[in-house]
């Protein structure tokens, strides 16, 4: 018995060791991520080796990061918030917990894909499209997302579950451009063509399309390029919706970076943004997963259509954040599932 | 002034007043219990203080578009779970304790091995494995072809399907263990009678078993109503998984505490009617009657039989998820992705889990040891109220523990505490109640022998109390530990910054679908169970023998 108890103050002792061996040290950022590592880290990489500054990196949902950024309030340890979604970063500008980054690093990026305050800044960005197997029949009338509501797709049709957050981002971009009448009859349109069998997955999606289960899906753009990447000989094309005079264009959204309000380094924080937005930092997110960078100037990889060789939705990025309630209204209204 | 002040009598602050007042009236021992429930309760005073907040219109839109879709979907599935666990665990725990047959010791271990699994685990790796491309996909294409469609798992019969694997242990071992204690001579008597096995089995084991079968049962529909890894990723909408939405999607408090104090009235309605309905069965069996039970020996076709169901449930219930894991494990070796990190997630998660464990038992002490002296209606309510962890959703419990702690104990976050008490809070129901079932053979004759013989209240406690209870400690901080192992939604909100544990891996790892990341983290995860499962077996063993 007398060991039991010994053991367990051990155990408490090494904990509370533990505890205090984790506190930061000066020259190092704490990042709370909600993209996924594996398309941050090798950016994150590259900056400690260029610069010595160390970068922890915090994952989770953004959404819950935002929450705990929230409840922390001055107490945070976050110097940074990565989300892959303007929704989420414009969220957090209104919650002020974010402080302006300088003028001057964030120029480079265009003024629709940042923050009316230079709260948050656009560092990649992705397209909302369709992925269309070749030998499909009769899918030649399809143009517009809103087509994806003709009952003549009844069970060819692969979309997501309405919780996945690019699918809500999209939702937005549609109901700004036109109007929430015409979102809740798609909705439901959608809702009979899909049938019971939602996705879970993007990558799920473009499977069954390239295995002929199913003969259009709606995906974002990147999807398409790393599943060719692995099956080069995959029977799928890309498709982009809403194109000409009359079309509202292809919806995107952003992934981003804010400056946390009440970090205490936030010289060192801007350091890791100016690297971000740099040319090379660019370039890296644009090789990492087949992205836009955000930047003017600096291309995305070559079997991407080029950014500005098709029409993309009039809607600045913040509104996702701004409107975001309103779609999950429609989207219970409609009972998405 | 001075000389005034002088003369007056020393009056004590009014705090300390109280403490005395308090003191008298329930004892140190009591006072000890009331501040741990009190801290106990933390996140149920933010429910009720958050809910507090919301507006009657805001209860009305929750009543009307929320409540009875939610309300169906928990309570259907917790009903149906319920059946799937009563089908899996009384089966084989009757199968096990009722016949001897070879390999009963291994069947025994395979029974409780799906304790090891966390839930999120099963549903992820059973999504993958009901895929077209999947084992059990690719297998059911080629049986039955394109007539019959796979099953989906994104529906009220998958999650049971999860849920019912995940948790059918729980029944198996109190059922078992209520089996093996019980006197054969009831179903001798019953045979002699004339009446059939399975007769028997429905008309004396079944009513003698109530009491063990609705604790089981309850476990598991509590479990049931508080899980969140299964529901989140097989997008069930239960009470869990809606509060959730409701928080991250929406930044809506409010809401998400409505929905959290309809939950917690719905699980405390619920644990009351349990311990009413168990209040009421009580067998007893005297002494002098019991005997070794001799166990029947299993005819040959009765073996095939045994081990056809158990390997079914096996199959299910730990092997191919079991295969699954290592198959991409051996896959993840091959292409060298375990790293230095890997181990290091593997040491944060057992320092965790075994502090988490440790200060449960330490906490849930004085609770169960009130309760034992006292038997009071205070005591009971203590008891009750300690089951919180048990009835908030893991999420609500990480945001109360944080808020608490930023208010209140603010220079101790950015480390561990905040993580550990959730996770205390958590777990400390599990703690307190097989503490509680350790001190029922402690009469007070006992202690009132070591006082007589000269021990003081605190010799007495560590020579007496302690090691009489020493066995259910071990127990309360074996389950303690394997929970807090698994343990995700808290975690994941509280751990310290960089601070990454398995089931945080797993989660990350998963929803990036790098399965030659997720399968080892998940394997580690089930050996790290195995050393705890092996110590509450054997202490399980030597209370039977004892008794």
């Amino acid at each position: 018995m007398k060991k039991f108890w010994q053991s367990g103050l051990m155990g408490i002792l090494l904990t509370v060791m533990l505890a205090s061996a984790v506190t930061v040290q000066a020259e190092e950022l704490v990042v709370y991520s909600g993209r996924k590592d594996k398309f941050i880290k090798p950016l994150i990489e590259k900056f400690t080796a260029q610069t010595g500054i160390k970068v922890v990196l915090h994952s989770a949902k953004s959404t819950a990061l935002l929450n705990k950024l929230r409840i922390e309030g001055n107490r945070t340890v976050a110097d940074l918030f990565i989300s892959n979604d303007a929704g989420n970063l414009q969220i957090g500008s209104q919650l002020s917990l974010f402080q302006p980054i300088s003028k001057e690093i964030i120029d480079v990026i265009p003024d629709n894909l940042k923050a009316d305050d230079g709260s948050w800044v656009g560092l990649s960005a992705r397209a909302r499209v369709f992925v269309v197997n070749d030998k499909a029949k009769d899918i030649g009338f399809v143009k517009s997302v809103f087509d994806l509501a003709d009952p003549r797709l009844k069970d060819r049709l692969a979309i997501t579950h309405s919780s996945n957050g690019s699918f809500i981002a999209g939702v937005t971009v549609y109901q700004l451009s036109t109007n929430k009448d015409k979102v809740v009859d798609w909705l439901k349109g959608m809702k009979e063509n899909a049938g019971s069998k939602l996705f879970s997955k993007h990558s799920k999606i473009v499977k069954a399309v390239a295995s002929g289960k199913k003969d259009i899906g709606l995906v974002n753009h990147y999807y398409i390029y790393r599943h060719l990447a692995k099956n080069p000989d995959a029977p799928i094309r890309i498709l982009l919706p809403d194109q000409g005079e009359a079309g509202m264009g292809v919806a995107w959204n952003v992934a981003g970076i804010a400056v946390s309000k009440h970090t205490k380094k936030k010289a060192l924080a801007e350091k890791l943004i100016a690297y971000f937005v740099s040319k090379e930092g660019q370039e890296l997110f644009a090789g990492a997963n087949s992205e836009y960078p955000a930047r003017v100037g600096v291309s995305a990889a070559k079997e991407v259509p080029a950014a500005g060789s098709y029409k993309v939705a009039d809607v600045p990025m913040r509104a996702l954040g701004v409107h975001r309630v309103e779609t999950l209204d429609i989207l219970d209204k409609v009972g998405m599932p | 002034m001075s000389s005034l002040n002088y003369s007056l009598p020393e009056e004590p602050a009014l705090p300390v007043r109280i403490w005395q007042i308090l003191a008298r009236k329930v004892g140190w021992l009591g006072l000890i219990a009331t501040g741990i429930v009190v801290i106990a309760a933390v996140p149920l005073v933010f429910v009720i203080y958050s809910s507090g907040q919301l507006s009657l219109a805001g209860w009305q839109a929750l009543w009307s578009e929320r409540l009875p879709g939610l309300m169906w979907n928990t309570l259907s599935l917790a009903v149906l779970v319920a059946v799937g666990c009563f089908i899996l665990g009384v089966s084989s725990a009757w199968l096990i304790a009722r016949r001897h047959f070879m390999g009963r010791k291994l069947a025994i271990w395979l029974m409780i091995l799906p304790l090891a699994i966390p839930t999120y685990v099963f549903a992820h790796i059973y999504t993958i494995l009901f895929e077209e491309d999947g084992w059990i996909g690719r297998f059911w294409l080629s049986v039955f072809g394109d007539r019959i469609a796979i099953p989906d798992l994104y529906s009220i019969g998958g999650v049971t399907f999860i849920l019912s694997i995940a948790g059918f242990s729980y029944v198996f071992l109190l059922v078992r263990a209520a089996l093996e204690h019980s006197n054969p001579s009831l179903e001798e008597a019953a045979r002699i009678q004339g009446l059939s096995p399975f007769a028997v089995f429905w008309r004396v084991n079944l009513p003698l078993l109530r009491p063990a079968i609705a604790a089981g049962l309850a476990l598991v529909v509590l479990h049931v109503l508080s899980d969140f890894g299964a529901v989140s990723m097989l997008r069930y909408q239960t009470f869990t998984l809606s509060i959730y939405l409701q928080m991250n999607g929406r930044f809506d408090y409010q809401g998400a505490a409505g929905l959290s104090m309809v939950l917690v009235l719905l699980s405390f309605t619920f644990l009351i009617f349990e311990r009413w309905s168990r209040s009421r069965q009580r067998y007893f069996a005297s002494a002098t009657q019991s005997r070794r039970v001799r166990l029947r020996k299993a005819t040959m076709p009765e073996q095939l039989m045994i081990w056809l169901w158990l390997g079914l449930i096996t199959t299910f219930a730990f092997a191919l998820p079991m295969l699954w894991m290592i198959d991409w494990t051996l896959e993840a070796v091959r292409e060298d992705v375990i790293d230095a990190a890997f181990w290091g997630y593997v040491s944060n998660s057992l320092i965790v889990a075994a502090a988490a464990a440790t200060l449960a038992i330490i906490v849930a002490f004085p609770v169960a040891f009130f309760h034992a002296r006292k038997q009071s209606t205070l005591s009971t309510s203590y008891i009750q109220l300690s089951s919180i962890g048990f009835v908030l959703p893991g999420p609500v419990i990480a945001l109360g523990v944080l808020s608490f702690i930023l208010a209140v104990l603010s220079p101790l976050y950015g480390g561990l505490a905040a993580l550990l008490m959730a996770l205390v809070v958590r777990f400390l129901p599990l703690a307190v109640q097989s503490q509680e079932a350790a001190l029922q053979h402690l009469t007070p004759s006992i202690e009132q022998a070591g006082r007589i013989l000269g021990a003081g209240p605190l010799e007495n406690l560590r020579r007496v109390v302690l090691p009489m209870m020493s066995n259910g400690m071990i127990v309360a901080w074996v389950l303690v530990f394997i929970d807090a192992l698994k343990e995700l939604p808290a975690t994941l909100i509280l751990r310290p910054t960089g601070f990454d544990t398995l089931p945080v891996r797993i989660w990350i790892e998963a929803s990036e679908e790098s399965l030659e990341l997720a399968a080892p983290a998940a394997l580690m995860l089930v050996l790290g169970t195995l050393p705890a499962l092996w110590l509450m077996m054997r202490k399980e063993k030597q209370s039977i023998i004892n008794s």
